[in-house]
């Protein structure tokens, strides 16, 4: 997959891509538009690598990767053809699949056990608890199918933006979402007590 | 068992609800590296090309604007040092006088640097 390419995404109503305008700043050679990209920016995409990766240091490495990607197609960024934020999560979401795929063949894939929140969860604060419950249940998904769920429900697009980053359907995506809050509604069954929500009865 | 089901349901949705109220704080070895690549790869600001004779000359009409220039100058320059019969004077015009200083000598020509005065002197 090229990965650099502008992908084509049909854009609703010209709706408003406030990082396009940056981006745009940013290639004259604007510095305060550098800066207000990065702000913008980087939390998101750190945000969601984490999540589909759970782990710190690779989610910074794919971050501060796709955003090198971002400067350096800046003074070629045709405006209107694709969110830069669509596009920025497309390339993120495949350099995880990446990592992800490079783990299962060095055997390195243990990000789910060592995720698993149990042992710690009464040690730590219900907050805290709740996240390692999440992101623990989120590690035992197949790894689209974490990427949808991540897509729609923590980054909070709508299933037409998931559908471009993940190079499919909409159908698809709805399918890849469903399965994937089926499985984390299991693996979250039978721990909603000790995460402070009501009995499990 | 729905009811459970529905329980895990609205579990699960307070875990997102979490977890998009409180985003992972992002490292700030992170930000400063994506930072100084984003200044790194910015292409630099061109300044405004200064302005040339050739591009002043271009917005008041290029070479043939020259051309009429420079022909209307050695025209009028000509018309000044040899004016046609029957053109008024216009340097009187324009001084609005004609000058006397001859009569007040008393005859005598003055000429270029008053040399004539000098040897109507010597001569005398």
């Amino acid at each position: 997959m090229n990965m650099s390419a502008v992908p084509s995404v049909p854009q609703d109503d010209r709706e408003a891509d406030p990082e396009a305008a940056l981006l745009a700043r940013y290639a004259a050679g604007d510095g305060a538009a550098a800066r207000a990209l990065t702000v913008a920016l980087t939390p998101r995409l750190y945000g969601h690598a984490l999540r589909v990766l759970g782990e710190g240091a690779e989610a910074e490495d794919v971050t501060q990767e796709a955003l090198l990607r971002l400067w350096r197609i800046a003074p070629d960024w045709r405006q209107g053809e694709a969110k830069v934020t669509t596009w920025l999560y497309r390339v993120v979401a495949n350099l995880c699949t990446d990592r992800l795929r490079k783990r299962r063949e060095t055997g390195l894939d243990g990000t789910a056990e060592e995720a698993d929140p149990a042992p710690d969860a009464e040690a730590r604060l219900q907050q805290a608890a709740r996240h390692d419950a999440l992101q623990g249940a989120l590690a035992r998904l197949p790894d689209r199918q974490r990427q949808a769920v991540v897509l729609r429900h923590i980054d909070g697009l709508a299933n037409p933006e998931i559908a471009a980053i993940l190079d499919t359907g909409i159908e698809a995506v709805e399918s890849l979402i469903a399965r994937g809050k089926r499985g984390l509604a299991q693996a979250l069954d039978g721990q909603k007590a000790a995460l402070g929500f009501e009995d499990d009865g | 068992m729905t009811d459970n089901t529905q329980k895990t349901q609205d579990a699960l949705e307070a875990l997102f609800q979490d977890a998009r109220a409180a985003p992972p704080p992002v490292p700030h070895a992170l930000m400063t590296r994506v930072l100084a690549d984003a200044q790194q790869m910015q292409p630099r600001a061109t300044p405004p090309a200064r302005r040339g004779l050739w591009a002043v000359l271009a917005d008041i009409g290029g070479l043939p604007a020259l051309g009429g220039m420079i022909t209307a100058g050695c025209v009028g320059f000509w018309l000044g040092v040899a004016p046609p019969q029957g053109m008024p004077d216009l340097a009187t015009q324009v001084i609005g006088f004609e000058s006397d200083t001859e009569d007040a000598l008393g005859g005598v020509g003055l000429s270029g640097f008053g040399w004539d005065i000098t040897e109507d002197l010597n001569d005398g």
